[in-house]
């Protein structure tokens, strides 16, 4: 491998990787609080690609406002999931699980007759390339990095500044300690929800002009979802960045040398290894 | 008539409505209830693993690993097909081990995430390694099952073979539900670390029902395939994993019958949707459903209905006996 196509897949892998960390934080802030695994989030993912497709491509809108609106919009579609599948079973673990489950394979089923079964483009957003170390890099895949990275930190804010973030907090630490402190546990959920499925729509928006749009889409970056949390820790959100960066960059440089199915198998190999020597991951928890 | 000897003659009106069922159904029938019967195996399968709490989300893969050894031995080596579906079914236990070792140490949910991940790998492997498996142009070929050296060459002789097949599986998983070894496998679904105070050791109990339900799956696999006679990697995806769980869910998880109920009726209501979009539209709206309004699965369906009667009958008052 020479040294430019070096820097380029590690460009390539950060910008990728950013992808990945926004879809992980939102997984991992559910579970700290909830102890559930969005299954769902691969689907929301195609969906906020889809908002893309149809409200800036099909009917013209500016891309940030539709950008938006995908997150606003599945925001709330992440409270409603709350209300009507997480509230209602009690907060049982197991039945929500496998709710989210058929969430899952419902809006996958449902994406070929309403989305029709070709794949569908979105036009590039930001034109151009631009030199990194003597490498053109596309702007489309260089500006996934600043703007994921001002999610990240917002997100980041919220958690540590924000009541809302402080009972999100709470809630994290435990659950009926923070209700007697006054905290509203099903409504701070309810924004677990909404926060979690805003993130992951941000990223499904983000990769639409870069990649075709199907409604599987969003099964690989699930699973590399799954693979950073557990790689990085359940529930730490430091975990899931770094983890998100390592996995990007793997991700990038493996695929470049070896192939897509490789570098995923790889990941996989690695991921058990790690349950077996390390089964916290880098910053978990003991369980 | 008493509660046990009404279930008996239930089951036995059941098994000789199956028995019957090629006399008079046509072909058509007899290749929907075989594929029914491999979904009743594949269901009942993954329960020693749920009874544990563990959320196997990968069954599928274990079922693409049975298909593939099975069809390839036979295909390849010319094994008797008895001996490739015992291939099949011990390679996926043993995968099954190699895999839930290392995960089911851990909380269910890390487990869950890795058999989801599997499923990928393996279907990976299935359509990578072309030069085994002739990745995703699909193996066909598959030679037809043969019992006792003789070819079942005819789709009825087969639907017997599936029948038979199923019966033995249902019996045997019964039979360790019942057993002291289900009792276990249970005690650790309700409470585990009470099971544990008591000696349990979980983690091998867990691989146990897991890697035994990985078997059974290898032997619905290996059947399939010598059945459908051509394998194609994307078919054991996340898909069919999911629709094993749903099975049980949708049928009850709280008794034996549950993924028996759930998978026969999904598979056979689903039956004009089969292979379109509509079918897992149907299959994941039952489920939510289920969910949401009959916590316990079909199986509670007919107590549920019998006690809305039963309290309209009492609504006068009646003396009550202590329970």
């Amino acid at each position: 491998m020479t040294a430019a196509l070096l820097v380029q897949s590690t460009v390539i892998g950060l910008s990728i990787g950013s992808i990945y960390i926004l879809m992980a934080l939102g997984l991992t802030l559910m579970f700290g609080m909830m102890h559930i695994i969005n299954f769902a989030h691969g689907a929301i993912y195609m969906l906020g690609g889809f908002v893309i497709y149809y409200v800036f491509f099909q009917w013209g809108a500016p891309y940030f406002a539709a950008f938006v609106l995908a997150m606003v919009l599945l925001g709330a579609a992440g409270y409603l999931v709350e209300r009507s599948i997480y509230r209602p079973v009690k907060g049982g673990i197991e039945p929500t699980l496998v709710a989210l489950l058929a969430l899952t394979t419902l809006l996958q089923a449902a994406g070929y007759p309403v989305f029709g079964t070709l794949d569908k483009h979105v036009p590039p957003v930001f034109s151009g390339t631009r030199s990194v170390l003597g490498v053109m890099i596309s702007v489309e895949r260089l500006m996934i990095i600043p703007i994921a990275g001002v999610l990240v930190v917002g997100l980041y804010l919220f958690i540590n500044k924000t009541r809302v973030g402080g009972a999100m907090r709470a809630i994290e630490q435990d659950k009926e300690a923070a209700a007697l402190q006054g905290v509203n546990v099903n409504f701070i959920n309810g924004l677990a929800f909404a926060v979690g499925f805003a993130l992951a729509a941000a990223a499904g928006a983000l990769m639409a002009p870069i990649f075709k749009l199907d409604p599987m889409m969003g099964e690989q970056p699930l699973l590399k979802a799954f693979i950073i949390i557990i790689l990085g820790g359940l529930g730490s959100i430091p975990g899931a960045i770094l983890g998100g960066l390592i996995l990007g960059l793997i991700d990038s440089i493996v695929a470049t040398a070896l192939g897509a199915e490789p570098a995923f198998l790889l990941s996989f190999v690695f991921i058990i290894l790690l349950l077996l020597f390390r089964p916290t991951g880098l910053f978990g928890h003991a369980p | 008539m008493p509660r046990s000897a009404r279930t008996v003659s239930v089951l036995a009106v059941v098994l000789a409505l199956l028995l019957l069922l090629p006399l008079a159904g046509g072909d058509y029938y007899v290749y929907l209830f075989a594929l029914v019967f491999t979904n009743v195996i594949l269901a009942a399968s993954l329960r020693p693993s749920l009874t544990c709490g563990q959320l196997n989300i990968g069954h599928s893969a274990f079922m693409c690993i049975g298909a593939y050894t099975s069809a390839l031995l036979a295909k390849n080596l010319g094994v008797p097909f008895e001996i490739s579906l015992l291939g099949g079914a011990f390679l996926a236990a043993a995968v099954g081990l190699a895999i839930g070792y290392p995960s089911l140490r851990l909380r269910g949910v890390y487990f869950a995430m890795v058999t989801v991940a599997f499923v990928e790998a393996i279907r990976l492997i299935a359509s990578i390694w072309v030069s085994l498996t002739r990745g995703n142009a699909g193996l066909s070929g598959v030679p037809k099952p043969s019992v006792l050296g003789v070819t079942l060459a005819t789709k009825t002789s087969q639907y017997y073979l599936a029948l038979f097949l199923m019966l033995v599986v249902l019996v045997i998983l019964y039979k360790l539900e019942h057993s002291r070894l289900g009792l276990v496998w249970k005690s650790i679904g309700m409470a585990d670390n009470l099971a544990q105070s008591l000696g349990v050791n979980l983690a091998n109990y867990k691989l146990l029902a897991f890697s035994l339900g990985c078997f059974f799956a290898g032997v619905a696999g290996a059947f399939y395939a010598h059945f459908i006679r051509f394998l194609f990697p994307p078919e054991f995806g996340f898909l069919l994993a999911t629709n094993i769980l749903i099975y049980n869910f949708v049928g009850g998880r709280g008794h034996f019958a549950g993924p028996i109920v759930g998978a026969a009726f999904l598979s056979l209501l689903s039956e004009p949707f089969r292979g379109s979009p509509y079918e897992t539209i149907f299959y994941s709206i039952v489920m939510l459903l289920t969910i949401l309004f009959l916590p316990g699965g079909l199986v509670t369906l007919p107590g549920k209905l019998a006690g809305l009667r039963w309290w309209k009958r009492v609504s006068t008052p009646r003396p009550s006996t202590a329970a």
